[in-house]
């Protein structure tokens, strides 16, 4: 017999709740129970950063998070909840128009990431560029054209 | 897989008595549990019993301790100013764990009990001769660091005990940690190597290497004539060099191969000698 976990927490700032199986994981749920798609599952270990998603405001990989270890004061954020965000959207068209995007399979995790940088620190250098992106595997070989795209989503924000 | 229950204890008794339970796995960060279930390394799994719910999340001095929870993950280890300000190895060593991502999932005490030779912390721990304090179903235990492990994902922990976290001698410590891997970033250690000093009336060096012997080794030759040398100069650090080069007993394996590893010993403790003078 399966056992079933029931779970509270806010998921893209709205309450929510699921049943979910004890192994099941942050990441398959938002996919799954919530049909939040954006967040992917690449290596499944923590190594290539598809999975970003802000846990407490905070990137982690959401495939290696049980997703029954969440609770009520829990706040799980996804790139779909940043929709209107003014910093999030600056990322995004620096994405297009640097051409930081290929496949695109890594790229909500590489916006996520980045959201999180420019949140703490609205002028990264290139260095701290990719520390920070440093969890996060491109596999078309797009770096230079991302780290790019960071670059300007920033200075975007700042002559705002 | 399929019949796996989950628990999320609110207290340590309550924790400790679900875990003494045959095939009941602690779960704090689960970067490292999630993957091995994944990977089918627990096959008997009964239960994951999720242990962060417990208080083992603070950093507070205690007399001449600094006492560090286990619950406390990479990231919050690297902010602390407590930990900034007296353990700069810790700090360095935790800096290089996975990535943020990682960082900010994976804890102290997940990195120590899962044993791993190359558990980054794991060194650094040693250099400031931190002790475990593990919490069981009839009381507390205290086991120096270097007691604690007995071979590779093996320790003195026993089923319904856990580790409540680390007590560190509250003394400035100078300290470094180097490792190589795969790339700089976020790549498991194929040696790794903590360094720390302090100074008691003398300056003392503390010496650890990671990833070179089927658990973290002190080495305590090149600590001693460091110790004796009292000036720290190049001929010195080749000698304590050959030292390090000659504690290590490293295997051959994915990451890398015997010879490499027993060589980089000794560059890494180069490397964290420069660096410190």
């Amino acid at each position: 017999m399966e056992n079933l976990v029931k779970v509270t927490f806010s998921l893209n700032g709205r309450q929510v709740e699921a049943e979910v199986l004890p192994t099941m994981t942050v990441l398959e749920m938002i996919r799954r129970n919530f049909r939040l798609t954006a967040a992917k599952e690449g290596c499944g270990k923590g190594e290539c950063g598809a999975c970003t998603v802000l846990l407490n405001g905070e990137p982690v990989n959401s495939c290696l998070k049980l997703a029954a270890s969440l609770t009520a004061s829990d706040q799980v954020v996804t790139v779909e909840g940043l929709e209107k965000d003014a910093t999030m959207q600056a990322i995004q068209s620096a994405f297009v128009s640097e051409g930081a995007v290929q496949c695109g399979f890594c790229i909500p995790g590489m916006t996520m990431t980045s959201y999180k940088l420019l949140q703490s620190n609205p002028n990264p250098d290139e260095h701290q560029i990719k520390q920070a992106l440093s969890g996060n595997i491109c596999r078309c070989t797009g770096y230079r054209k991302i780290e790019a795209a960071v670059k300007k989503a920033s200075e975007t924000r700042r002559n705002k | 897989m399929s019949s796996i229950s989950f628990f999320r204890p609110a207290n340590i008794s309550e924790a400790c008595e679900l875990l003494a339970k045959p095939n009941h796995l602690a779960v704090a960060g689960g970067t490292d549990l999630i993957v091995k279930l994944r990977n089918g390394l627990f096959p008997n799994a009964a239960a994951l019993v999720d242990i962060s719910a417990l208080p083992f999340k603070a950093i507070r001095k205690e007399g001449d301790r600094l006492l560090i929870g286990s619950g406390c993950t990479m990231s919050n280890v690297i902010a602390s100013p407590e930990v900034k300000e007296y353990f700069p190895a810790l700090v360095k060593a935790a800096s290089t764990v996975g990535a943020t991502q990682i960082r900010n999932a994976a804890t102290l005490g997940g990195n120590v009990a899962n044993a791993s030779p190359a558990g980054d912390t794991i060194p650094a721990l040693f250099s400031l001769e931190a002790e475990v304090l593990i919490v069981g179903q009839t009381g507390k235990r205290k086991v120096a660091i270097d007691e604690f492990f007995t071979g590779p994902g093996r320790s003195v922990l026993k089923a319904g005990e856990l580790i409540e976290g680390f007590a560190l001698p509250l003394r400035k410590t100078a300290g470094e940690f180097f490792k190589l891997g795969e790339r700089r970033a976020h790549a498991i250690s194929k040696i790794n190597l903590a360094l720390s000093v302090f100074n008691d009336g003398q300056k003392r060096y503390r010496i650890a290497i990671g990833s070179a012997a089927p658990t973290v080794l002190r080495c305590k030759g090149a600590e001693e004539l460091l110790e004796k040398a009292g000036e720290i100069n190049e001929a010195i650090i080749e000698k304590a060099a050959e030292f390090a080069c000659e504690t290590a007993k490293p295997i051959s394996d994915v990451r890398s191969s015997k010879s490499y590893r027993k060589q980089m010993a000794g560059v890494l403790l180069k490397r964290a000698l420069k660096a410190i003078i």
